[in-house]
This record gives structure tokens, sequence and C-alpha cells, in this order.
């Protein structure tokens, strides 16, 4: 009921057109109503393919000439270290954030759910990672993760921990960033399965307690099923978001230290900005826009599948 | 849901809750306290709660003239300029994309045209376009035709984020308000133009006070485009990060910048709680 938009955008054409009984027509204030909308959105697509074709040239700032030099930046691009390398910082990032946020989402839904007298109070709390700019959320952790006058380390050093250098430390930088993205977008889960758990049948509940199921049991064979399609689609959501994620991570790191967090989104900003190689760049920003597409296509197939076997 | 639990484990749950809620907004608090502090308490081990307060960050963050005065050398700080930037940028994108995005939306809700669904498909789409990817060739265009660091430019620029999410927004709240009400007023004679005027619109106001709100909200919190497409035109966010200057220890003015960028969404919350939930978790909560 509650996913009823998310639904009907994700469907397929199909289904659409099997809902309405007469043949859709065209009416001119229909059309004038819609255009301007969509083509000023064309107009992002045709800049969108004009990304893609400067990928398969050797555009370079300054440079007047540009040639066509098909799939040579690809070529060049996979022969290096630095690119898997990047593929991988991207993958590990926004794959360990998704999961752990999925995880941590379940359990503040559920805890929030209890609806005791501070959960009432303090809903509105949840919401406030996600209205921040990012980029403010960043450089807030950038100062709490300082090495030396951090906060973090002081709160660390009270329960008898050594101190870390957080985003400093090419070994702890990675982790330290999905934990800042953790914090960031647990919340955004917990919305969604808040609002999956709500839309739980009392009776449903009411029936396996009955039935003597007891109150883990309940949760596990009842609940979870229920709301594994929320689940899903909260992390379709945040994997092509956390994939593409650029203000965070350039925010405190930059993609350093070393090549420790060089995600594909920040590695194509440097060169296409700071070394001027836009071609280059481009070319790095397909290949991140293609695992987008292909984690994208993933978990909504999940989804799909979850959801017709929950239904 | 509602059972009954015994005392010990309400509790607990209310300490768990407690404990959570803190989580999420000891940050916020932690950079707040920062802000009110001078350079040396910043820097203090351990680090101290209780000092006296100082507005000099924030004194120093929009005090461009004065800046070069105080004990934190010679950088000058015009935080005023990017503040007034976002602000113009957001209300400009916020009322360009009302004006393109609802009629779509309402066609998308209401109107049986060829192709419906992959229109749609094809504007929510963009929520997830990869920003850099379209900026790499806009940032050539843009210098080519002169929008580059003009505020006509950013606002055409932010459509690419604000204007899909209008019309989806837009599209949902007008397929919660019952179709019959149109019908039972066309029924009796009225115009469409009239039935959308003074039918739909004022059901509508809340959900696009609503929808305005988190859209503005997008825009303000938008870096890369300001990063790349402006220079004195640029965004609060892209000034923030120009506080972080590499070897200065810069932190408290910094923390002042943060409270500016965060105090506005904080305010939001409390204007638009619901709408914004909504917006947030793209119609997932209702």
């Amino acid at each position: 009921m509650t996913l009823q938009s998310s639904v009907s955008q994700l469907a397929s054409a199909q289904d659409g057109a099997a809902k309405s009984a007469s043949p859709p027509r065209l009416d001119w204030w229909s059309i004038a109503a819609i255009a301007p909308a969509v083509l000023i959105l064309l107009g992002f697509l045709f800049l969108f393919f004009y990304g893609v074709f400067q990928s398969l040239t050797d555009l370079k700032f300054g440079r007047p000439l540009v040639h066509f030099i098909g799939l040579t930046n690809y070529a060049a691009l996979i022969k290096t270290d630095d690119f898997w390398n990047s593929v991988r910082a991207t993958l590990v990032y926004a794959g360990s954030a998704v999961l752990a946020e999925a995880v941590l989402g379940v359990a503040l839904a559920k805890l929030f759910a209890t609806e005791v007298f501070l959960a009432r109070v303090m809903r509105p709390v949840i919401l406030l990672p996600l209205v921040l700019p990012p980029m403010s959320v960043a450089l807030m952790w950038t100062t709490m993760m300082d090495p030396q006058s951090g906060i973090l380390n002081y709160l660390l050093s009270l329960v008898g921990m050594g101190r870390f250098a957080w985003i400093s430390d090419p070994a702890t930088a990675m982790i330290s960033l999905v934990l800042i993205d953790i914090w960031t977008y647990t919340p955004f889960f917990t919305l969604i399965i808040f609002a999956g758990l709500q839309g739980i049948n009392e009776e449903i509940r009411e029936a396996a307690r009955v039935n003597g199921a007891k109150g883990w049991a309940t949760f596990l064979y009842i609940e979870l099923p229920l709301i594994a399609p929320y689940i899903l689609i909260a992390a379709v959501f945040r994997l092509i978001e956390s994939l593409n994620q650029f203000d965070i991570i350039f925010g405190t790191t930059q993609g350093g230290p070393g090549n420790s967090t060089s995600v594909l989104s920040v590695r194509a900003y440097i060169t296409a900005f700071q070394n001027l190689a836009f071609g280059r760049g481009a070319a790095l920003m397909v290949v991140n826009w293609i695992i987008v597409l292909a984690g994208a296509f993933l978990t909504v197939k999940l989804w799909r599948y979850v959801r017709q076997r929950v239904s | 849901m509602r059972l009954n639990r015994s005392g010990s484990t309400n509790i607990a749950l209310n300490l768990l809750v407690g404990i959570c809620a803190l989580t999420l907004a000891f940050p916020l608090i932690w950079i707040l306290l920062m802000s009110l502090k001078q350079q040396g308490e910043v820097m203090a081990w351990p680090p101290k709660f209780i000092f006296s307060p100082t507005l000099e960050n924030f004194r120093v963050l929009f005090d461009a003239a004065q800046a070069g005065a105080t004990s934190y050398g010679t950088i000058k700080v015009d935080f005023l300029t990017p503040v007034t930037n976002s602000v113009a940028i957001a209300l400009g994108s916020v009322f360009v994309s009302m004006l393109l995005g609802v009629p779509a939306g309402y066609v998308l809700a209401r109107r049986d045209i060829p192709m419906k669904e992959d229109i749609a498909f094809f504007i929510l789409g963009f929520r997830f376009a990869p920003a850099l990817l379209v900026v790499i060739p806009l940032f050539n265009v843009f210098q080519t035709i002169g929008l580059y660091d003009t505020y006509l430019g950013m606002i055409w620029v932010y459509q690419v984020v604000t204007l899909p999410m209008i019309v989806w927004l837009s599209r949902s709240y007008i397929e919660d308000i019952p179709k019959d009400i149109e019908e039972a007023a066309a029924m009796d004679g009225a115009k469409p133009v009239r039935v959308i005027l003074h039918i739909v619109l004022p059901l509508l106001k809340p959900g696009l006070i609503g929808a305005s709100l988190l859209i503005f909200l997008l825009a303000w919190h938008n870096f890369a485009l300001g990063l790349i497409l402006s220079s004195t035109k640029a965004p609060v966010t892209v000034a923030l990060l120009k506080l972080l200057n590499p070897g200065v220890q810069f932190y408290p003015v910094m923390a002042a910048g943060l409270v500016v960028t965060m105090i506005i969404p904080v305010i939001l919350i409390v204007m638009g709680q619901r709408h914004l939930e909504r917006g947030l978790t793209f119609g997932a909560v209702k």
C-alpha cells in the first residue's frame, strides 16, 4: 500500500497500459503541460550522451583540436592499478555501507516501533542526519576524527582504547568513511522499514502469538519476510547513491591518504578538473555509471523476486 | 504492538532509544559547542565541555573587512556571499521546478497519454543520474555560452536534481486526491482549467508546500554542481570546504560555518517533518 508510488514508478510500461481501459490519446493541453519539464530533462540526457562521447575523445583543457580515439581511454585505464583500486574502493565503500545500514536500519526501526515514551518523543531525531548537507556531514566528521583534538579519540580513551588516526591513516580511512555513511544514511532505511512495519496487519502478529510463537520467531518468520521488500527497495536507492557518492568522500579525504579511498567519482573529478583530462575523466564516470546500472539492476531484480514471494 | 511490558523492559527500551537518539544528535551538539569556543579551547585535551561561549567565530565568518585583524591570522573569510548565493539559487530552483514540474506531475497522475509510464520512469531516472558525467560536458558548454558562474546557469543545472523530484512528488500527491471530486465538478460543467485552479490546487497546497521545502533542501545540499560550474556564485557548501584550509587549524570558524549550513535544514524539519519524511523516502512514508 505505502510502496504504491515507488512500485508504479518501477513497474514496466506494460503494467501501466494494461490498467487503462480506453486507449491512450493525445491532447494538446497535456502535451503543453508536460513538454517543458521533459524538454529540460532531454537536454540533460543529451549532455549525458555528449559526456559518453567525450569519453571516446582525447579532450583536454585548452586543446584546440579534439580527436575521436575510440576506446583508447578505456584501454589505457584498465591497464593501470589505480583504476582497479578505484573500482574496488567504490564497491567496498557502497557494499559495506549499504549492508551495515540495512541491518542497523532494521534494528533501529524495530526499536522505534516499540513506541516506548522516548521513541515517540525522539522520532524527529531520526530525520536529522538525512536533512544535513552531505558536505556539512563530511566536514563535521573531519573535525571529530581529528587525530590530535578529535572528540572521537577522546570518547574512545574513556573506554580505554588507544588513539586512531581515522581518515588520516590509509589503513583506517575507508572504514572511517563507511562509518560516516552509516551514521548519515541508516535513518533512511529506518524510515522506510518503519513504514513497512506499520503496514503489517496486527492480526497476523496476534495469530502468531496465539499459535505460541516467541518474540524472536515472530520477527524472523513473520515480520522479516513481510518487510523484506521494503529493505530491498531502500537498498536499491541507497546502493545507487553510495556508488555515486562524491560529497562525503571529497569533503573528508579527497581520495587519500594515498589511494585508499579514491572511489571512481572522486578520481574522475580529479582527472577531469585537476589534471584537466576531460576525456579520461568522462571515461571514469562512464565506468562508474555502468557499475551503478549493474548494481541497481541486480537489486531491483532481487526486490521483484522477493515481492512476488511475499504477495 | 502495544503489549504489556514489564517495567524493567520498558526502562531498558527507553534507554536504548535514548542512546540511539544521542548518537544521532551528538555530533551536531558537539559542533555547536565548538562553534562557540576559542581556538585554544578547541585544541585542548581532554576536550572541554564547559567554557565561556564566544560569538567571535561567527564574527570572523561574516565580517570580511575585519577578519584580517583576528587571532586567525590574515585569512579573510566572506561567508555572507555564499549564503546569499545558496539562498538565491535554491529559491530560483524551487520556483522554476514548481512552474514546470507540477503541471507535468498532474498530467502523469490524471491524463491518459501515450507512453505515460515510460515518461514517468524517464523523469524519475534523473534522480539517480551521475551528475559528474553531465557536468564534464556542461563545463565546456557553460564556458562557451557564458552561463559559467551565473545564477541563471546554476538554477538551470540544479533542475537536474530538483525537477524530477517535484514531478514525482506532485504526481504522488495528486494521486492521493480522489478523482471523483474532479469528475463531479466536470459533470457540473466546470472547465478543466477552473477545476484545476479552484479544486485541485487548494487541495494540493499543503503537499506542494512540503514538496517545495524538500527541494529547497536538495538544492541547499548540492555541492558538486557548484564546485565545478561556479566561482563567485559558489554555494555555501563549496565555501565550507574552503574553510578547511590545509595547514591552518581553522576548526572553530569552520564549526561556525557548519552551524550556519545546518541550521536551515533543522528549521525545515520543524516546519514540515511529515513532508520531508515522505520526500526523502521517495514516497514510502505517507
